[in-house]
């Protein structure tokens, strides 16, 4: 696919003025309640042991075992469930192809996301998706490709990535509504901060079959310590 | 002969064409089979070419995306895409379409084995229902599937497809999520290379379809088929049937052993007209040449019996020659034997004429040597005279004796008779002998040995044998005489020194008036051994000549013992 040049650059221009301009606005309406009411949740998913190796280049990648998605070695993705106010603008974020795989294999985006599919290796990669929660296809494209190519995904749920010219490549998007979301790290700590405090459900996802929850009251200022066992 | 020879001619012939005709019928086989099997390895690469083909599609990323991500609706808009290559590409002429890879339809089975309907059946090969349905599987196969369906069977333009159901194996759980349907044109067999015709077709369902058979062809064939199918247990036969009132070999084979979809035969139909004409051409060329060969063998014996029959007629002749040889021969003898009759009557006749005479003559010698005025000269002379007519006597009495055998007069009046004693007194009488030659007699006879025989004959025998042994003897030489008894016979032998018989008169010694020339100064008329012998044979016996070698010659005399006892014999 050829992307051309689009002859829009004040536009853009006009875009992140106006952008910059929003967030300022939130940060000044926020600011009090974020500085004072903001709770923190911590705690430890328990993974699934793992069969593998040990990483060390600390690779990770999407195994599918019995139609079970996760990276492997496990990682978790916690994240506060419930309704908060959408971003004005999401951030952008990436997911490489490189030496034939993802990187990073689990992506957790917030709705409205835009995620770039930059190709890092020296061949074609044709990224496609036929998951319900965003059917998308960038075509064949090689690394000197730009724009990069890119979806914004506008619609909570697990997205698989395939590449159409390597059918084992697997990559995973995982969108959801909140902002407040994190990565475990390997052991499945977490840690995530500037939580809003109430009543809500902290829900953890191991795998694409298995997401884990938790009712949790965040009090602000207050560090909450949360386990899935 | 000629019949035996034709016959046997007529039953090699016929074993020769039967041999022939199975021949002809195994290598039509053979050809059959041969190119059967040809067609299994084409059918069979075929079918792995068009399985790995679909495979290839199968194992699409898009089409597993929409297997196994939950995108059914996008299952055939990506095969579109995936497949194009399979259902598009290039459209082959329609008669190289059997050999191409091009397929007709496609469609993908459920997890149930059901076909999941195209949302746009145009872009994936329209088909009616029936169709469509008979795609369906029971369940999802773990392995590649050929079957054959009939297309749009109810319309006029109908086919027959043969479909290869692939599996298409999640690549997340490793299960049969789907399988992939894809129709292609059957592979048609042309007999092109062979130079006959032969036809090919495909029976599924109890239906046959031979493309270049029409309907009624089919329908005519098709319960023949279905009868041998239902009760074939092999997986390939054959047959003969008769297709518009010509017989064809029909060869039949499964197509899709083993398969999910229902069973599918090859239907191979070789025309056998022109195998048959040329089966009759060869039996009327072997009856033909049969038939030359017979009527030249017959020439050919014919000649060889011309031939081999010139020494047979030969033959013939000559023994027609021999016969007349015979005949004269017959008559000679009936005519020597009439002469032998007359010249014995003539010989007795003579004797007896001679007899009177002779007797006369003596006893007139006898009486003028009774007379006492002679000189002494005339005595001498008289008693020589007389001593010729004894001599004289003698030879006519055994010539007279001869004669009556010959006759066959003389008849035995066999009674037992001492032999011991007979050679004793004639041994007395030759010792007695005084002619100045001083001969030693020796003796060997057992005392009462009894012989049969009349005593007259008896003693002439030994008479003449011994006589004999004397006659011909050396000065100072010595007879041996000797008998013993052997069984039934009693055997007299008498040996003598002196000249030994030569070589040459060893076989006419036994001859009548036989006289060796060696030895003519000894008197003799030559009757004696011959009259012994006849004798001896009258009796029963024989004389023989043992053995006549440097200083010694030695007869033999065989004699019927007499059963008689030695008191009676003695008592004669």
């Amino acid at each position: 696919m050829v992307k051309t040049f689009r002859p829009a650059t004040l536009v853009n221009w006009r875009a992140m003025r106006l952008q910059r301009l929003v967030w300022l606005t939130a940060l000044f309406v926020l600011l009090p309640d974020s500085v004072f009411a903001q709770a923190v949740a911590e705690g430890r998913v328990e993974l699934q042991k793992s069969h593998a190796a040990p990483v060390i280049a600390k690779r990770y990648e999407i195994v599918t075992t019995g139609g079970v998605l996760a990276t492997q070695p496990p990682l978790a993705v916690v994240y506060l469930d419930g309704s908060f106010p959408k971003p004005g603008s999401p951030p952008t974020k990436q997911i490489a192809q490189k030496n034939l795989a993802f990187l990073p294999p689990l992506l957790p985006v917030q709705v409205g996301t835009k995620v770039e599919f930059p190709n890092l290796d020296d061949t074609y990669h044709n990224i496609f998706s036929y998951s319900p929660a965003k059917r998308f296809d960038l075509g064949r494209y090689r690394p000197e490709e730009r724009p990069i190519p890119s979806e914004v995904f506008d619609k909570p749920g697990l997205v698989t990535l395939r590449c159409e010219i390597h059918e084992h490549m697997r990559g995973l998007i995982l969108v959801l509504d909140t902002p407040y979301f994190a990565l475990t790290d390997a052991d499945g700590r977490f840690r995530l901060s500037g939580l809003p405090s109430g009543r809500y459900t902290l829900k953890a996802w191991i795998d694409s079959k298995t997401t884990r929850e938790q009712r949790v009251e965040l009090k602000s200022g207050a560090t909450l310590h949360v386990d899935f066992p | 002969m000629m019949v035996v020879v034709a016959l046997m001619t007529g039953l090699g012939l016929y074993f020769a064409q039967r041999n022939v005709a199975a021949n002809v019928e195994r290598s039509l086989q053979q050809d059959f089979q041969g190119q059967l099997s040809a067609l299994d390895k084409l059918q069979e690469l075929r079918h792995a070419a068009l399985a790995e083909r679909c495979r290839a599609f199968a194992s699409k990323p898009r089409i597993h995306a929409a297997l196994e991500d939950n995108a059914l609706d996008l299952l055939y808009p990506s095969a579109k895409d995936e497949l194009r290559d399979l259902m598009e590409g290039e459209k082959p002429a329609p008669e190289q379409s059997a050999q191409s890879l091009h397929a007709r339809f496609y469609r993908f089975l459920d997890q149930a084995g059901a076909v999941l309907p195209p949302s746009k059946p145009a872009e994936v090969g329209e088909l009616d229902e029936q169709t469509e349905g008979a795609l369906a599987l029971r369940e999802l196969p773990q392995t590649q599937q050929i079957g054959y369906v009939w297309e749009n069977s109810n319309r006029s333009d109908s086919a027959i497809d043969e479909i290869i159901a692939i599996p298409i194996f999640s690549s997340d759980t490793g299960e049969v999520i789907s399988a992939l349907v894809v129709g292609f044109k059957p592979f048609e067999v042309t007999g092109k290379r062979t130079g006959v015709e032969m036809r090919s077709g495909i029976w599924v369902n109890g239906q046959l379809h031979v493309p270049s058979f029409s309907a009624a062809a089919e329908a005519a064939l098709s319960p023949e088929l279905n009868n041998a199918i239902a009760n074939s247990d092999r997986a390939r036969n054959n047959f003969i049937v008769r297709v518009n009132a010509t017989p064809e070999l029909l060869f039949y084979k499964r197509l899709n052993p083993g398969s999910l979809f229902p069973p599918a035969y090859e239907i191979c139909i070789y025309p056998l007209a022109d195998s048959i004409s040329r089966q009759h051409r060869l039996r009327w060329q072997i009856g033909g040449a049969g038939v030359l060969l017979l009527l030249g063998g017959f020439f050919a014996s014919h000649l060889t019996a011309i031939r081999l029959s010139a020494p047979v007629e030969k033959l013939a002749m000559d023994s027609e020659m021999n016969r007349a040889h015979r005949r004269r021969a017959e008559a000679a003898l009936v005519s020597t034997s009439e002469e032998l009759k007359r010249s014995t009557r003539y010989s007795a006749d003579a004797s007896h004429q001679l007899k009177t005479p002779v007797t006369v003559l003596r006893a007139g010698l006898e009486g003028l040597l009774t007379r006492e005025d002679f000189k002494p000269e005339v005595y001498e002379e008289l008693s020589a005279l007389l001593h010729q007519t004894h001599r004289l006597t003698g030879v006519i009495e055994d010539l007279l004796l001869l004669s009556r055998m010959d006759a066959g007069h003389l008849r035995i009046d066999a009674k037992p008779v001492n032999l011991s004693h007979l050679v004793d007194q004639w041994l007395d009488d030759l010792g007695a002998l005084s002619d100045g030659r001083d001969i030693k007699i020796e003796r060997e006879i057992p005392s009462e040995l009894y012989v049969a025989g009349e005593e007259r004959y008896t003693s002439l025998i030994v008479q003449n044998v011994l006589e004999n042994a004397h006659k011909y003897n050396r000065p100072r030489g010595w007879i041996r005489a000797r008998a013993r008894q052997e069984n039934e016979q009693v055997v007299l032998t008498i040996s003598n020194s002196g000249p030994p018989i030569p070589r040459s008169a060893k076989e006419h010694i036994f001859e009548r008036f036989h006289r060796d020339s060696t030895r003519s100064a000894i008197s003799g008329h030559g009757l004696g051994l011959n009259l012994a012998r006849e004798l001896a044979r009258l009796h029963g016996g024989d004389l023989r000549l043992v053995q006549s070698e440097n200083d010694s010659t030695e007869f033999e005399v065989r004699f019927r013992a007499s059963r008689a006892s030695p008191n009676r014999g003695s008592m004669s």
